[in-house]
């Protein structure tokens, strides 16, 4: 082509007229204005807030106490055991509601009572069912598996139930036609396809787990959270401090080794 | 034996896949279906295993009527009948032996396929299988590690697997180059003639049908238009099945040189 009609962008359509995009910036500062109205927040304090966070950096940072290094790598690695714990438990019984959540796999009335099962168990903070754990299992570790198997059934199931919607129907219809039950077809129909996708969302789950069995802690819910809450409490600003870097650490570590893990399983493996 | 009468499949939506069908296939022989996309090859091969259920009529496998079948039934007769696909419908994501595998799913304990603990005899028949279409060598490699001809290898031997006494295939060769089109074609061949496995193909290049078939089936919008021998399936015969002349379109050979 060597001449450009000009005269096109005159025939072009007309933009529609976005009505919504007003509204919407109007809603959001509305809403905006009326919680900054609602807190009631002491903006003055604001000016304050950095000459206090030096303060309080100063304290927990500038002499930390390295002989405790040993206790509160323990209470971090309890803190990792009651979120892979928890992770496990959770995937254990996410799955099989997975299948009952998945439209492919269910019927549509056991779906959406599946579904909405999971959506309650999703509402539910993890903070709230360890203080509701706490009162049948104590002041113990178990309470905080239990808040985080429980607390991350809901989101997995989800995840799992999405998953399994977009299989491929052809090795399903393959297992049927060679006479296979059920059971079977789930098997290897469907497991071998959703396996790599699910193990990864599995361990994903797991390095949120960590931070959230980390704050669990504070409730007293096991792991280094306590830990951290007691010596802050008791002003040990320097037991304190060292928690705080261990616990910013061995997150970072887990997210590192637990991605590598996860990018691998998706990749497959290079060969055979 | 599989004897249709008068059968018919309306799908949903009334579209007639299957119009009034009368068909006997005997033990052993190998039989070629032909027609557009939309005359009902699919069909046809789909209700003898009962993939799809008959909407009238009647239709006898192996000695049962399938209309009348419930669920164990149904799985029973599909476990005596092998099916290859066009997309093949392997599980990428596992070993081609435990693809194999799958066609002794009927025939093993259901705790030790949920295990993947197949016993040794079950395991030596897969073997079996895979060698007898030449990739036995490749029965630990992923599924999704192969290319398109030895995959549709593998299906032909998850079929053989099941110890079948009839194999469908649905448009095998679709997905497949030429020459390994007459690859796969051979070996489905040479199955049927020497295991006495009766078997329906699918195929919609006419060439294919005629160099392989002992009998041709040919179908038009759900109708038998042609039963008989390949020899007897001449340009004449062509235009009743596909409702005009031959083109290069309809032949594999042709179509490749194009």
């Amino acid at each position: 082509m060597t001449t450009v009609d000009r005269g096109a962008v005159t025939r072009m359509p007309e933009p529609t007229r976005e009505w919504w995009r007003p509204v919407t910036w109007a809603v959001v500062i509305a809403l905006a204005a009326w919680s900054l109205w609602g807190l009631d927040a002491r903006w003055e304090r604001l000016l304050d807030a950095p000459a206090d966070l030096w303060d309080l950096g100063r304290l927990l940072f500038s002499d930390m106490a390295f002989e405790r290094t040993g206790d509160l790598l323990v209470d971090m690695w309890e803190s990792i055991a009651i979120a892979w714990l928890g992770t496990i438990i959770a995937g254990i019984v996410a799955l099989p509601l997975s299948f009952l959540a998945a439209e492919n796999l269910a019927g549509r009335f056991t779906t959406l009572v599946v579904r909405q099962v999971l959506n309650l168990l999703r509402a539910i903070p993890e903070v709230i069912l360890a203080i509701a754990f706490i009162p049948l299992l104590g002041l113990t570790p178990m309470a905080g598996v239990m808040a985080i198997g429980v607390g991350s059934i809901g989101t997995l199931g989800k995840l799992f139930a999405e998953v399994i919607e977009a299989i491929d129907d052809a090795p399903v219809e393959a297992v049927d036609a060679v006479g296979g039950s059920r059971l079977q077809r789930l098997r290897w129909g469907v497991v071998p396809q959703v396996l790599p996708e699910i193990s990864s969302f599995l361990l994903y789950r797991f390095e949120i787990n960590v931070r959230a069995s980390a704050v669990l802690g504070v409730i007293g819910a096991g792991g280094i959270g306590g830990t951290i809450a007691q010596t802050l409490q008791f002003k040990q600003f320097e037991v304190a401090g060292l928690g705080l870097v261990i616990v910013v650490v061995a997150t970072i570590g887990v997210d590192i080794v637990s991605g590598a893990i996860r990018r691998r399983i998706l990749r497959g493996p290079s060969r055979g | 034996m599989i004897r249709f009468r008068d059968a018919s499949v309306v799908y949903d939506g009334g579209v007639r896949a299957l119009s009034n069908l009368d068909l006997e296939i005997g033990d052993g022989e190998f039989v070629v279906v032909v027609g557009l996309s939309g005359a009902g090859k699919s069909t046809l091969i789909r209700a003898v295993n009962g993939l799809v259920p008959l909407t009238s009529g009647h239709l006898e496998v192996n000695g049962r009527e399938v209309p009348g079948l419930d669920r164990t039934g149904l799985r029973e007769l599909r476990s005596e009948v092998g099916m290859v696909f066009q997309g093949f419908n392997l599980v990428d994501r596992t070993s081609v032996l435990n693809n194999v595998l799958m066609g002794r799913l009927h025939r093993v304990p259901t705790w030790r396929t949920l295990l993947g603990r197949y016993p040794a005899d079950d395991v030596a028949l897969a073997a079996a299988a895979l060698d007898r279409v030449g990739i036995l060598d490749k029965a630990r490699v992923r599924a999704n590690h192969l290319s398109g001809g030895q995959r549709q290898r593998v299906g032909i031997a998850r079929a053989l697997a099941q110890e079948p006494s009839i194999i469908l295939a649905d448009e095998p060769v679709a997905s497949l180059d030429p020459p390994t089109s007459h690859v796969v074609m051979r070996y489905l061949k040479q199955i049927s003639n020497e295991l006495g496995i009766t078997t329906v193909v699918n195929l919609h290049f006419l060439d294919l049908a005629t160099a392989y078939a002992d009998r041709i089936i040919g179908l038009r919008a759900g109708e038998l238009v042609f039963d008989g021998p390949g020899e007897d399936c001449d340009a004449a015969v062509f235009e009743s099945i596909y409702g005009r002349s031959l083109t290069a379109d309809d032949t594999m050979d042709k179509q490749a040189a194009m």
